[in-house]
């Protein structure tokens, strides 16, 4: 044929700019930006109290014990006499900050061995995924507890529980994808063409699992928050004079008729955050698998 | 036979409008088509992926995802479709509609051995005894004792196809809307299933919309084509006529591409420019950008349907191509 | 017959994840700091009197011959005896399990009831809208709540207000079933609310990625109404992962729910291994966690079982791969 034919219309560069914008915009639904503004702004005050004192000393005695909230203590003292507004601070940043490594440790081994027992399938993957039964099949408080009781309560202790409470899952769910791409063409074709193995399993299958490993890791996230909460909430977490969200929990508790105020903050924050944190991985995951849209019924 | 204004029609799709929606763009697939079927008319639809055949056909059962939007005027068998509440939609699918997809295999459910999903699909009626068994010899399905006690997941895709067939046409449906039944099998078994569909539909007195891209197919067994580009329908009439002489630009680039029309050794010649993804509604005709006779106009004025020689032909520069033909000039005189 | 072809192997991976896991358990409990005989006869008791109760329980011997010697009286239903107790470790576990399987109870049935309908009618029901936002917002909010946070803030307002419901002196349902039920009503709901937000959040999903699969538009197209589609050709395709998800709970359940026990004081399952942790209970630890793993394996085979009768898909053989 030798007719000249019209240009198809191409996107300008201002429109591709425009559409750029929008998707990001669209990549958290409303729901899910509010949630990770919340977050931000939990991060940011924990930071600052850090950094600049704000709401004063976590450790300072001021006032009286167990004093109702006021303009001076907006959350009230607690049993010693310490302004909660600080140790609030303290305790959301210790969770925060114990549950972020923890799941970046997570998912580093998580990803590292599913993406191995994904791609090379039979007697390595069913290894890895007995050893991950083994743990999988382990109560996890106890598991939580034995792990505390053998290294000693305290932060090392939530922060391997975390660990191991939350490998195998993720593992099991890396490897399922991970074996999915692997049975795809594009992996074929790199495997006849010669290239090695390390540079497929990072160039080609973690590329493609890195959505379900970031799905996978929020959740992770709020099983971690929950775990330190549990354990601390036990005794076996974190201990005093730290603080985090469990044990500060722990101690509104023991004086949950005296001053109900001191539960009611931190378990508070504590819901909010695992709230926030759920909300943000749903939003990710409808973003990888959009399936309501195309329903008939 | 043609007949586009025929009256007493059995189907009529007035000025159809159908977007997707998505929250980063919307689709437009179809953009004000247009077209009447009188009933027991075997109708061949044929297009690119894109043309929009595939919506007009989930469209005419309101079976669109519910992204969808649809605006225009669906009457099937004397019902309003898209004014159906949704138990009046289910007995219209039920009663006078039969839908047929290229996935055979997915259509079934890979939970249920084959004997229970047919038997499921005729409720609320209980098969009689042997009756499951004769639907399947009906689709020539051989050992047909055997194959009601299989999954989906052990069945050939001709087979899921055929028995697809049985279901959807146990009913004796009024219209049977096929997409692409054939498109995923192997010739030899494409044939059978071609000649199997048109023969119950015969049998049955049904209406048949045969959604394809097999120009051959569609002349051997269809009564008339209608041709559909950028969700409009550019030409309309007697299926042998229009595949022999074409007269809208497209249908002659659809037409030239068939092999069998060929010399041998001579190249197969490709439609130039890649199919369009409209996002609103065609400013002129939708296939100006590819078109070789494209004037000024075909870009900038909507083209209405003229009738020629008992076609519909949706084109502005019909009466002038043959002359232009003539003249040799194929090259694009739009300046 | 499929299922002859496969089950052998579970069997095997069962046993293997078993083995691991008593070894694993037996090697943490003896890596406990704080020995049990200072937990049990004091720090300052004398050397004669550690090396007697050493010879009692048998752990003067080896590591190795310490865990065969469990192993073997575990297999014949002997799973040693307390050390603080003095009492048969099966009576200890037989005494409390009524109270964990009461409390394992009330709250699977409540997530059975609530949680799998209520994830199929969001399921099949959401649009995108409102709707949709509102229940994945609560569903969230359901599995965001701690149970250590709603156990605690419960036992407060119903041991504070009089709410018809009295928080603790449990009653066994070994002893008085008809009586046990009002005292373990409040931490069974506890446990469920988890349960039935995650069941919910579950069943909707599966429901909604069956929906989108062509058998369902297939059916939609041959005028079946919504809900015989959704009875025939959605909740037997979608139970696979609501089943798994059950199963799981079931076992974690069963395993013993600690922080629910330990805070509205039932003497179950959880609680008490909590407790034999702290005194270095050796054989109640191992042979607890042992229990726990057994019915979590027990729970995972029923459903691989369960999995391969409802979808004849999953055990066929996967095609052949590169590498």
């Amino acid at each position: 044929m030798t007719g000249t034919v019209a240009p198809i219309p191409r996107a300008t560069a201002a429109q591709a700019a425009r559409r750029g914008l929008r998707r990001a915009a669209t990549t958290l639904d409303p729901l899910a930006t509010v949630a990770a503004c919340v977050l931000l702004a939990m991060f940011a005050a924990t930071i600052l109290a850090r950094l600049v004192g704000l709401g004063g000393s976590p450790t300072e005695i001021v006032g009286t014990r167990l004093a109702a909230p006021s303009l001076a203590f907006p959350l009230g003292t607690d049993s010693l006499g310490r302004s909660l507004v600080p140790r609030l601070l303290e305790g959301i940043g210790t969770t925060l900050l114990l549950s972020v490594i923890a799941v970046a440790i997570t998912a580093v081994l998580a990803s590292t061995a599913g993406i191995v027992a994904g791609y090379r399938g039979g007697r390595v993957n069913g290894t890895i995924m007995r050893v991950g039964d083994m743990l999988y099949a382990f109560p996890s408080i106890i598991l939580a507890i034995l792990v505390a009781a053998v290294v000693g309560p305290g932060q090392v202790a939530a922060l391997a529980s975390i660990v191991l409470v939350t490998v195998p899952l993720m593992t099991r769910l890396v490897a399922v994808s991970s074996r999915a791409v692997a049975d795809r063409d594009f992996v074929a074709a790199a495997v006849i063409s010669g290239v090695s193995t390390p540079r497929i399993l990072v160039r080609h299958i973690l590329r493609n699992v890195a959505g379900t490993i970031a799905v996978q890791g929020t959740y992770a996230l709020s099983i971690a928050i929950l775990v330190e909460g549990g354990l601390s909430f036990l005794g076996y977490g974190v201990q005093l004079p730290g603080s985090s969200l469990g044990l500060l929990i722990k101690e509104g508790t023991t004086y949950m008729v005296k001053a109900p105020w001191l539960i009611v903050a931190p378990g508070v924050v504590l819901v909010i955050a695992i709230l926030c944190i759920n909300v943000i991985g749903d939003s990710l995951r409808d973003r990888l698998e959009p399936r309501e849209t195309r329903s008939l019924v | 036979m043609s007949a586009p204004n025929a009256s007493a029609a059995q189907i009529v799709v007035e000025n159809a409008v159908v977007d997707y929606v998505t929250p980063s763009r919307t689709v437009r697939a179809l953009d004000g088509a247009t077209l009447r079927i009188p009933a027991g008319q075997r109708v061949g639809v044929v297009g690119e992926s894109g043309s929009g055949k595939s919506t007009l056909g989930l469209l005419l059962g309101r079976l669109l995802p519910s992204l969808a939007t649809a605006t225009g005027a669906v009457d099937v068998a004397g019902s309003p479709v898209l004014e159906l509440t949704p138990a009046a939609i289910a007995r219209l699918r039920r009663s006078e509609l039969a839908f047929i997809a290229q996935d055979a295999v997915g259509s079934l459910n890979p939970t249920l051995r084959i004997g229970r999903q047919l038997s499921l699909a005729m409720r609320p009626a209980k098969p009689a005894p042997g009756e499951l068994v004769a639907m399947l010899e009906r689709v020539r399905i051989r050992d047909p004792e055997r194959v009601l006690r299989l999954f989906p997941h052990e069945i050939s895709g001709g087979m899921a196809q055929r028995i697809a067939i049985a279901m959807a046409m146990h009913r004796a449906p009024r219209i049977l809307v096929a997409d692409e039944p054939t498109a995923a099998l192997d010739t030899q078994v494409r044939d059978e299933v071609t000649r199997l569909v048109f023969e119950l539909a015969r049998e049955a007195g049904s209406t048949v919309l045969w959604l394809s891209h097999d120009l051959i197919a569609v002349a051997k067994w269809c009564d008339r084509i209608v041709v559909m580009y950028g969700g409009r329908v550019v030409e309309d009439g007697v299926a042998a006529e229009v595949i022999a002489r074409p007269r809208h630009p497209y249908t002659a680039a659809l037409a030239a591409s068939l092999p069998a029309r060929l010399a041998p050794g001579e190249r197969l010649p490709a439609i130039t420019g890649s199919p369009l993804v409209l996002t609103g509604p065609a400013a002129g005709c939708a296939f100006a950008p590819r078109c070789p006779f494209a004037a000024e106009q075909c870009s900038t004025v909507r083209p209405e349907p003229v009738i020629r020689e008992s076609r519909g032909i949706l084109c502005h520069r019909i009466d002038e191509i043959p002359a232009l033909v003539a003249a040799g000039a194929t090259s694009g005189e739009t300046s | 017959m499929r299922l002859l072809l496969w089950l052998p192997g579970r069997l095997l991976g069962a046993l293997v994840v078993l083995v691991g896991v008593s070894i694993l358990i037996f090697a943490a409990v003896r890596s406990l700091p704080g020995g049990y005989a200072d937990v049990i006869l004091g720090s300052l008791s004398s050397p004669e009197a550690r090396a007697a109760l050493a010879e009692q329980y048998g752990l003067d011997k080896s590591i190795p011959e310490q865990y065969l010697l469990w192993v073997l009286s575990a297999l014949r239903g002997d799973f040693g005896t307390s050390m603080v107790s003095q009492l048969p470790v099966t009576d200890e576990f037989a005494s409390r399990l009524p109270l964990t399987l009461g409390l394992g109870v009330i709250a699977i049935a409540l997530t059975v009831l609530i949680g799998i309908p209520l994830g199929v009618y969001t399921g099949t029901r959401s649009t995108g809208g409102r709707s949709s936002v509102l229940g994945r917002l609560v569903s969230s909010i359901g599995i965001s709540v701690p149970e250590f946070v709603l156990a605690s803030v419960i036992v407060f307002l119903f041991s504070r207000f009089a709410l018809g419901l009295r928080v603790g002196n449990v009653v066994s349902p070994a002893t008085d079933l008809a009586a046990s039920i009002p005292t373990l009503i409040l931490p069974g709901v506890v446990l469920a609310v988890f349960c039935i937000a995650s069941t919910a959040r579950t069943t909707r999903d599966a429901v909604l990625g069956v929906l989108v699969e062509p058998h369902v538009g297939a059916a939609v197209a041959r005028g079946e109404s919504k809900g015989f589609i959704i009875r025939h050709h959605v909740l037997r395709n979608a139970s696979i992962p609501i089943l798994t998800l059950v199963a799981t709970l079931t076992a974690y359940l069963l395993g013993g729910a600690v922080i629910v026990e330990t805070v509205f004081d039932v003497p179950g399952l959880g609680s008490y291994l909590v407790q034999a942790l702290g005194r270095r209970d050796y054989a109640v630890i191992q042979s607890g966690v042992l229990l726990a793993t057994v019915v979590f394996v027990v729970m995972s085979l029923l459903v691989d079982v369960l999995t391969g009768l409802i979808d004849p898909r999953v055990s066929v053989a996967k095609k052949g791969r590169w590498a």
